[in-house]
C-alpha cells in the first residue's frame, strides 16, 4: 500500500503543556503561600495562647495590653498573649464574623451592639464566671448594669464608665465676653445664654458660623420632662407623647432659628473640613463650638492638642435632672478558642493595674468606683487646667447617670435610625414636630408588633410584661407604689425612685 | 504537531478544559450561584440573624410572600424606591456627558485647530481646579505644585501625542477609587467649600441684579419659562402630528409622546396645590383629547407602519424633554418668588445637607464621573466605526454640523447608546450604596437612601435577612422588567 506522505502542519507553539505547567505552578505557589501564611499566624509560632481584642490600636490600648500581661504575671496566672485587632471594628464585620464562627476572642461593644450581639447568642454568658472571679455588677457603678446585664444574665464588663456632660472652653466664652453657664441650668437659660453667645460670636459678615454647642441630648431632655423612649416595661414606644413634641420644637428652634447648634447638614459640613472623628474636638479647641457634649474620655483627644481652660456642666434641662450614663463594655466571643483566658481579661478590668491606668490616661471613669477618688485622677499634676472636671464627672455618674432605655422588642439601631431620620425631617421643615413625634411612635410600635409576631419567645415575654404594665398603670392611677422589680426601663426606675413611687426596697 | 484542541483524546481534552475552568466555576458557584439560590429561598422565610444562626438553632419558618407583602407596606421602602428612580433621572445627562466628551476628544484628535483649543481648555481647566482646591483650604504650595506639574505635562504631552493624552486625562475619574472620589466630592460640596466659594459671588451679583429690577423678574421669569415651555409643547404636538401624517409614528408612539408632556403639567398642578385627582386626571384627559384629535387624522400614505413605530425616538426625546419641561414648570411656579429671595441674598446651596439639594448633588457628581467613564470609551469606539463616506456625502449635500450629528452620528451610535442605556439602568438601580454610606449615611432624612443601601441596613444592621432578600429580589425584578422594556423599545440598530 502506497503511503501518502502528508505535509506536516506548520509548527505551532506547544501551548497546552505550557498552560498546564503554568497552571500547576500557580496552584503550587498558592498552596505554598497559604501554608506559609498559616504557619506564620502568631498562634502557631508559640505555645502561649494568643487572644485577639477588637478595639482601636492606639497608645492607650497598647498600654492596656502591656498592663494585662503584667497583671497575669503578678497574679501568677498562665501566660496569654493579647493582640489588638483594629481591622475588624466595624459593627457589621464583627457581626458577620461572629455569626460565621470566626469572631475575635474579646470585643468592645458600643451602642446598639451591646443589645444586638448578645441577642444573637454570639456573646458568652459570663454570669457564673463573674461571680467566681469578682467582676459581677457589684464591682462597678450600679447604674451601669443595664449596659451589660440582659434578662438577669451578664454578658461583659465595662472597661470605663461615665456620663456625657457639656465641656466648656472657657477661653471661648471669655473671648466674646459672655458669662459661662452654671453647673445646673434650665432650657430657657440655655436658650437665653446661647442667643447671647451666638450674637456676640457671629457679627454680620461672619464667614464661618460659631455655635453654642455641638448638640443637645434629646433623650435626656425628654427624660427631664418625665418621658422615656418606652413605657415602664418597654412594651410600648412613648415618643408620640406631647412632651416629645415640646422637645422637638425646641430642637428645631435652636437649630433653624437661633443657630445655637448646627443642623445635620451644617455639622456634616464642619466635619468635612477636618477628616476623621476628631472634627468635633478641633472645632471645640478652635472656638467654633463654645461647648461640646461628650464624656470625660474627651481628655484623651484634648490633652495632646494643647492646654485649654476647661469646665464641665450638666446639659441644660427642665424638671428631672439626669445624664447619659454609659461604659465601653467588653465582651467575650462565645466560640473563642481560649475562653478562660478571654474571661480573665474581664477580671483584669477590675484590677488596680487597669483602673489606675484608666485614671491616669483619663479614658472616662475607671470601672471600679474607688479608683475615681484618687488624687491622681481628681487633680492630675500635669493638667491643672482640668482640675475640678474629674470630680464633676464622678459625682454625676453616682447621682444623675442613667443608662439608655432599651427594649428587647426593638433593636437600638432601629430606634436610632427612626428617631434621627424623623427629627431631621422635622428640622428641615418637611413635617411638624407633632407629626414627627406621632410617626416615631407609630413606626417603633409597628416594629415591636413585627418582632413579637415573628418570635414566639419574645411574644411570651411581651405578654408577660404587658400584663405587668397593666398592673403598674392601675397602681399609678390609684396613687399606689409599684414594686421596683416590675420596672424594666432604667429611667423609669430612677424616676419612680426619686418621686417615692416605688414600694419600699430592701437594702442591699 | 497541532496545537491546542488537536491533542489527545476528546475525553482527555475535556478533562483538561474542565480542570482549567474549575477554579473559576468553583468561585462562581461558591460566591455567586449558591448565594443567589439561597437568597431566593431566604426571601420566603423569616430568617433573622438574631434567631437563626450557629448559636441559636431556631426553626426557619416558611412565610410565603409575607416578606414581599410587608415590603410594600413599609413606610420607607417606597420612599427609597423613589429615591433610586429619582437618581436615575441623571442617566440621560450622564449619557449626554460621555457622548459630549467622546465627541470633543474625537475632534481633538482629528482637527489641529480643535487641538489647540483643547490645549487651552485643559490648561484653564487644570488651573481653575487648582484655584478651587486652594480656596477649599489645601496648602498653597502643594496645590500650585500639583497643578503646575499637571498643566505642564498635559500641554507638553498634548503637543507630542495629540488627543491620546486628553483621552487618558478624561478617563482618570474611572481609575479613581469610588470612596476616594466620594470623599473628594464631599469636601467640594462643603457649604464653605470651593464650589460654594465660586458660586457665592455669582449669586451675590445675580441677587443684586434681581433687586435692582424686582418687578421685571417677578413676572419676567415665570413668563419666559412659560413661553419656552409652551413653545416646546407646541413643537412636540406639531412633531407628533407630522410623524403621524407621514406614517413614521404609530398610535403607541403618539400616545407616549403626548404622555411625556403630561408629566410636567401634572407636577405643576400638584405644586399649585390642586388635588391628586386633578393633577393626574387633568393632564391625562388632555392627553386623551390630543390623542383622539391626532389619531383621527387621515394619513398621507395610509396605515403602513407598525403600532409602535417611532417609539424609541419618543423615548429618547422624553429623556431630554421631560426634565427640561419640569425645570421650566419650576420656573413658572416659583419664579415670581425670586425677588423676595434675592432681597435677603441668594445663599449657595447646602449641597449634601439640604433635603432638596442632596439628590441633585449626587446626580451632578454622577455626571462628572460619567464624562470620564467606560461609556466615553464606548462612544469613542462607536465614533471611530462610523463610515467616513457618510460624512463626506453629508458635506457634499451642504449639511450643517448639527444636521451631521442628528442625521449621521446619533443614529450610527444607536447600538452603543442602547448598550449604555441598558447598563446604566442596571447599575443605576443597583447603585448608590457606597455613595450613601460614605457621603451622606443615607440622609438627610433618608433623601439619599437607595434600595441597595436599604437592603444592606435591613440585612446587616437589623438582621432581617428574609426581608432584605425579598427587597433584593424586588430590585432584581425591577432591573429585569426595565431591561426587557429597553430591549423591546430601545433602538438597537444603526439602521433603525
Amino acid at each position: 500500500m502506497a503511503s501518502v506522505r502528508l505535509n506536516p502542519a506548520p509548527a505551532e507553539p506547544n501551548e497546552l503543556p505550557t498552560l498546564k505547567r503554568s497552571f500547576l505552578i500557580s496552584v503550587a505557589l498558592l498552596s505554598l503561600a497559604s501554608a506559609l501564611l498559616y504557619w506564620t499566624v502568631p498562634g502557631k509560632r508559640t505555645d502561649i495562647p494568643v487572644i485577639y481584642w477588637v478595639t482601636q490600636d492606639d497608645e492607650n490600648k497598647r498600654a492596656t495590653v502591656a498592663a494585662f500581661h503584667q497583671w497575669l504575671a503578678d497574679e501568677h496566672l498562665p501566660a496569654v498573649k493579647l493582640r489588638i485587632d483594629n481591622t475588624n471594628q466595624e459593627p457589621t464585620k464583627k457581626l458577620v464574623q461572629g455569626l460565621s464562627g470566626v469572631g475575635s476572642d474579646i470585643m468592645d461593644l458600643y451602642g446598639y451592639e451591646a443589645d444586638l450581639f448578645p441577642a444573637t447568642g454570639m456573646i458568652q454568658d459570663v454570669t457564673e464566671d463573674a461571680k467566681r472571679l469578682g467582676f459581677s455588677p457589684a464591682a462597678t457603678y450600679p447604674a451601669l448594669a443595664p449596659d451589660f446585664i440582659i434578662n438577669g444574665r451578664q454578658f461583659g464588663f465595662p472597661r470605663n464608665a461615665g456620663v456625657s456632660l457639656n465641656w466648656i472652653n472657657r477661653e471661648t466664652f471669655a473671648k466674646y465676653h459672655v458669662p459661662e453657664p452654671p453647673m445646673r441650668w434650665t432650657m430657657d437659660e440655655f436658650e437665653a445664654l446661647g442667643k447671647k453667645f451666638v450674637a456676640a460670636a457671629n457679627p454680620p459678615g461672619t464667614r464661618e458660623r460659631i455655635y453654642f454647642t455641638n448638640l443637645v441630648p434629646r433623650e435626656q431632655l425628654r427624660r427631664g420632662l418625665g418621658l422615656a423612649n418606652y413605657n415602664e416595661t418597654c412594651t410600648r414606644c412613648t415618643l408620640d407623647d406631647p412632651r416629645n413634641v415640646q422637645i422637638l420644637e425646641r430642637v428645631r428652634r435652636w437649630t433653624v432659628e437661633d443657630h445655637l447648634i448646627p443642623s445635620r447638614e451644617e455639622g456634616e459640613a464642619m466635619a468635612a473640613d477636618i477628616s476623621g472623628d476628631g472634627s468635633m474636638f478641633s472645632h471645640f479647641t478652635s472656638g467654633r463650638f463654645a461647648m461640646i457634649y461628650v464624656g470625660q474620655w474627651a481628655l484623651i483627644i484634648l490633652r495632646p492638642r494643647g492646654t485649654f481652660q476647661l469646665r464641665a456642666v450638666e446639659p441644660a434641662m427642665d424638671g428631672f435632672v439626669n445624664t447619659d450614663m454609659g461604659g465601653g463594655a467588653v465582651s467575650v466571643y462565645a466560640h473563642s478558642k481560649h475562653l478562660e483566658a478571654s474571661i480573665r481579661f474581664l477580671q483584669f478590668l477590675t484590677s488596680p493595674h487597669f483602673n489606675n491606668l484608666i485614671a491616669r490616661i483619663a479614658d472616662g471613669l475607671p470601672p471600679v468606683p474607688k479608683y475615681a477618688e484618687t488624687e491622681e485622677f481628681l487633680r492630675p499634676a500635669a493638667h491643672p487646667n482640668e482640675w475640678g472636671t474629674a470630680a464633676v464627672f464622678a459625682e454625676e455618674a453616682r447621682t444623675t447617670g442613667i443608662t439608655m432605655s432599651k427594649s428587647p422588642f426593638v433593636l437600638q439601631s432601629i430606634l436610632y435610625r427612626v428617631e434621627k431620620e424623623l427629627t431631621e425631617t422635622m428640622v428641615s421643615g418637611r413635617m411638624t414636630a407633632a407629626e414627627a413625634a406621632k410617626a416615631m411612635g407609630d413606626r417603633l410600635n409597628a416594629e415591636i408588633q413585627l418582632r413579637i409576631d415573628h418570635d414566639p419567645a419574645l411574644r411570651k415575654l411581651y405578654d408577660q410584661r404587658v400584663a405587668i404594665q397593666r398592673q403598674i398603670d392601675a397602681r399609678r392611677a390609684a396613687g399606689k407604689p409599684v414594686p421596683a422589680a416590675w420596672i424594666n426601663d432604667p429611667f423609669h426606675l430612677a424616676y419612680y425612685r426619686a418621686h417615692g413611687w416605688l414600694e419600699k426596697e430592701a437594702k442591699p | 504537531m497541532s496545537g491546542l484542541g488537536k491533542r489527545g483524546s476528546p475525553r482527555r481534552r475535556l478533562v483538561s478544559g474542565i480542570a482549567f475552568l474549575l477554579p473559576n466555576i468553583l468561585g462562581f458557584a461558591a460566591f455567586t450561584l449558591v448565594p443567589l439560590v439561597m437568597s431566593f429561598g431566604i426571601a420566603f422565610t423569616d430568617w433573622d440573624t438574631l434567631r437563626h444562626n450557629i448559636f441559636r438553632h431556631e426553626t426557619l419558618r416558611f412565610v410565603g410572600f409575607e416578606n414581599f407583602s410587608w415590603l410594600f407596606h413599609h413606610p420607607d421602602f417606597l420612599h427609597y424606591l423613589g429615591n433610586t428612580f429619582f437618581l436615575m433621572l441623571g442617566l440621560p445627562f450622564a449619557i449626554a456627558g460621555s457622548l459630549g466628551a467622546a465627541l470633543l476628544l474625537t475632534r481633538v484628535s482629528h482637527r489641529p485647530v480643535a487641538r489647540r483649543g483643547a490645549f487651552i481648555f485643559a490648561t484653564l481647566f487644570l488651573t481653575g481646579s487648582g484655584l478651587l482646591l486652594r480656596m477649599g483650604g489645601m496648602s498653597q504650595v502643594g496645590v500650585w505644585f500639583i497643578f503646575g506639574v499637571l498643566a505642564a505635562v498635559s500641554l507638553v504631552a498634548g503637543v507630542l501625542t495629540g488627543g491620546s493624552v486628553y483621552r487618558t486625562l478624561f478617563y482618570l475619574p474611572n481609575f479613581t477609587a469610588g470612596v476616594a472620589t466620594f470623599v473628594l466630592w464631599k469636601k467640594l460640596y462643603n457649604p464653605s467649600g470651593p464650589i460654594n466659594a465660586a458660586l457665592g459671588p455669582v449669586l451675590d451679583g445675580f441677587a443684586s441684579v434681581v433687586r435692582s429690577a424686582p418687578d421685571l423678574f417677578s413676572w419676567g421669569v415665570p413668563l419666559a419659562c412659560g413661553v419656552v415651555a409652551a413653545a416646546l409643547t407646541l413643537w412636540q404636538l406639531w412633531r407628533l402630528r407630522q410623524h403621524w401624517d407621514d406614517a413614521t409614528a404609530g398610535p403607541v408612539s403618539v400616545v407616549s409622546g403626548l404622555l411625556m408632556l403630561a408629566v410636567p403639567v401634572g407636577l405643576q398642578l400638584h405644586w399649585l396645590g390642586l388635588s391628586a385627582v386633578t393633577a393626574v386626571g387633568g393632564p391625562l384627559g388632555v392627553v386623551l383629547i390630543g390623542a383622539v384629535l391626532i389619531l383621527k387624522r387621515p394619513r398621507r400614505w395610509g396605515p403602513v407602519c407598525a403600532r409602535d413605530a417611532g417609539l424609541s425616538a419618543e423615548i429618547a426625546l422624553a429623556l431630554g424633554l421631560v426634565p427640561l419641561l419640569t425645570l421650566l414648570a419650576v420656573g413658572v411656579t416659583w419664579g415670581s418668588r425670586l425677588p423676595a429671595l434675592a432681597a435677603v441674598g441668594l445663599p449657595a446651596p447646602n449641597w449634601l445637607g439640604d433635603y432638596d439639594w442632596a439628590k441633585p448633588a449626587i446626580m451632578i457628581m454622577g455626571l462628572w464621573a460619567a464624562i470620564g467613564s467606560n461609556n466615553m470609551i464606548l462612544y469613542l469606539a462607536g465614533l471611530s466605526n462610523i463610515p467616513p463616506e457618510l460624512y463626506e456625502a453629508a458635506d457634499m449635500d451642504g449639511a450643517s454640523p448639527l444636521q451631521r450629528f442628528w442625521h449621521i452620528t446619533w443614529p450610527q451610535l444607536a447600538p452603543v447608546t442602547f448598550f449604555i442605556g441598558v447598563m446604566g439602568v442596571i447599575y443605576g438601580l443597583q447603585g448608590g450604596f457606597e455613595m450613601a454610606r460614605v457621603m451622606t449615611k443615607g440622609g438627610p432624612a433618608g433623601s439619599t437612601t437607595t434600595l441597595s443601601y436599604f437592603i444592606y441596613i435591613e440585612g446587616f444592621e437589623t438582621g432581617r435577612l428574609g426581608y432584605a432578600s425579598a427587597a433584593a429580589w424586588v430590585l432584581f425584578a425591577l432591573v429585569f422588567i426595565l431591561s426587557l422594556l429597553n430591549f423591546r423599545f430601545g433602538n438597537r440598530s444603526a439602521n433603525d
